[in-house]
């Protein structure tokens, strides 16, 4: 666990820029734009399609990619714990009124919920889709430098957008770090120990508190150090991105035909099998 | 030189010499929102090529002195002179290309995503190219010695790397005046050694007048040229090192501790039952003290 983990289940910005500065990978030396354009052509399949066989296979097909880029398989587990909890949050009120051969009913008094087969799938279709683009974009997050990454938002986003994405970086960083050592000063006198909700709940809002109040006086502090160097409202990323590789423009045209070919090609592409 | 001592109370600033003075503070206050007053009645002068060490304990304003040197605050009253130009009633939005100003917290000082665009970011706003600030950047961390941490992201840097870089990003745009407040302080002793060490290159080399804000009199002693001390937002003692530091009554009035070598010193000539002879300030000064003192020599 690194000093700015708060929970095994929240992914580590600071393992992910690790992951994300190292060179050695095959996947790291790829174009930032190749990848990203990966990202959305991922994103485009999974909108397009409910199949879920489909979404199995991409799932599996970008999980072998996230595993043979040399990523850490286990935590990415750990890590799917709040997609996992967003999605059965929202499919749990969604399920059951899904039409389909009825499976299981549940007698309220009032209301009698069914759960059918398409109700079940339709779980296990999103919860696919929820961890493909989750599993992706850890990906691209973790084979990507931070400095390849930061001047893409530069290009993509327009300002004061880009201005806000840039300077939130370190920021983040920043107040990760201070949220973690006053988590750990707080457990050095015996303050992570739960005693009642009331206790807790009091100690996490003064957390979050004393927390804002220096992320306040921080972002001053930077700012006017910012300042002190000539800053005007505008900063650029001077950083330059690889250009993508004969390869890399060939692989992302076929993937976009396969897409093409799988929603066109399809009887029934919005269907579930 | 002899000590200038000036009453907080009834302050009276020499005025400034526009030909030797590269910053005049002339009797500046300064309150805070909140009513805390930072400075009042302040007295400061840098000259061309000088290194000042502005020494007080914490609280005795002399981040809010530095501050007022880069025009990031504005004196409520008094007024400050810099390069000749008055930054209370004149214009100061472009104060920050006279006078580079490194914090305290590197934290607060690096905010881009890899050193080498922190770096370009003082030059690329001076106007620079974006191969020229390249080049600058360069140089700056080449300067510093720490060429080596180009490419790498700021979070990932050691204490006394970052405060190298944040020191290459001040120098990379060339000023005429550099502001370090506490700049050795959570610094090894490598690290320490190695800004010191820069300080002193900046002064001889680059030409570059140095201000440091410090509560570390070792620091104070080994660099500085004078030293102004700095009590309850006010310079009340100025003098060379040897002449404030072998003043103990003004030490201890400014609230702090004499350096190492001038306690060793007065520690020495007091267990020998003689009054000390020499004002030893430098590790090296106070070898060759020790090493003419008549006690030493006779035990040879």
């Amino acid at each position: 666990m690194s000093s700015t983990m708060i929970s095994s289940h929240i992914p580590d910005l600071d393992l992910i820029t690790s992951y994300a500065q190292r060179e050695g990978t095959f996947f790291s030396r790829v174009s930032p734009w190749t990848k990203f354009t990966g990202l959305f052509l991922v994103v485009l399949l999974i909108t397009l399609t409910r199949n879920l066989v489909i979404c199995g296979v991409l799932y599996l097909i970008i999980l072998g990619v996230y595993a043979s880029a040399g990523l850490p398989v286990k935590k990415l587990f750990a890590w799917y714990t709040l997609p996992v909890l967003f999605v059965i949050s929202l499919v749990g009120i969604m399920v059951w009124t899904e039409p389909g051969t009825p499976l299981f009913s549940w007698d309220l008094g009032l209301v009698t919920l069914t759960l059918t087969d398409n109700g079940v799938i339709l779980i296990f279709t999103l919860l696919l889709k929820a961890l493909i683009s989750v599993t992706y974009s850890l990906f691209f997050l973790m084979t990507t430098r931070y400095q390849h990454f930061s001047a893409m938002i530069y290009r993509i986003f327009p300002a004061p957008l880009d201005q806000i994405f840039l300077l939130a970086y370190r920021f983040l960083f920043l107040t990760l770090s201070m949220t973690g050592a006053i988590f750990k000063a707080v457990r050095s006198r015996g303050g992570g120990i739960i005693r009642s909700i009331r206790v807790q709940g009091r100690i996490f809002a003064e957390v979050f508190a004393l927390v804002f109040i220096r992320s306040f006086d921080r972002a001053e502090r930077v700012h006017q150090a910012m300042i002190a160097r000539g800053y005007n409202g505008k900063y650029e990323a001077g950083t330059v991105i690889p250009k993508p590789g004969f390869s890399g423009i060939f692989l992302m045209s076929a993937f976009a035909c396969a897409i093409a070919i799988i929603v066109l090609g399809m009887p029934n592409p919005g269907g579930f099998f | 030189m002899t000590i200038i001592r000036r009453d907080p109370h009834a302050p009276h600033c020499p005025p400034i010499d526009k030909m030797r003075d590269l910053i005049h503070v002339d009797c500046a206050s300064h309150t805070y929102p909140d009513g805390s007053v930072g400075i009042h009645d302040m007295c400061f002068y840098v000259l061309k090529e000088e290194i000042v060490a502005l020494c007080g304990p914490n609280g005795s304003g002399k981040s809010t002195l530095l501050e007022h040197l880069n025009g990031l605050l504005t004196p409520s009253q008094g007024d400050v002179w810099v390069n000749g130009r008055s930054i209370t009633h004149g214009e100061r939005s472009d104060l920050w290309k006279d006078v580079g100003v490194v914090f305290q917290r590197s934290d607060d000082q690096l905010f881009a995503p890899t050193v080498l665009d922190d770096v370009m970011f003082g030059p690329l706003n001076l106007g620079l190219s974006h191969d020229d600030a390249e080049a600058a950047a360069m140089s700056a961390l080449e300067g510093v010695g720490a060429a080596d941490l180009v490419q790498k992201l700021p979070n990932y840097l050691s204490g006394g790397q970052k405060r190298l870089v944040s020191i290459a990003g001040v120098l990379a745009m060339k000023p005429k005046i550099m502001v370090l407040d506490e700049p050795t302080s959570d610094l090894d002793p490598l690290h320490s050694e190695r800004v010191e060490r820069l300080i002193l290159r900046f002064k001889r080399e680059y030409g570059i007048s140095v201000v440091i804000a410090t509560h570390d009199l070792d620091l104070a002693a080994r660099i500085a040229d004078r030293v102004c001390l700095v009590k309850n937002g006010s310079v009340f003692a100025e003098g060379t090192p040897a002449e404030v530091f072998y003043n103990p009554v003004l030490i201890e009035e400014a609230g702090l501790a004499l350096p190492q070598t001038v306690r060793i010193y007065l520690d020495y000539c007091k267990a020998q039952g003689r009054e000390p002879g020499q004002q030893p300030i430098r590790r090296e000064e106070l070898i060759r003290a020790l090493q003419s003192s008549p006690s030493l020599k006779s035990d040879r």
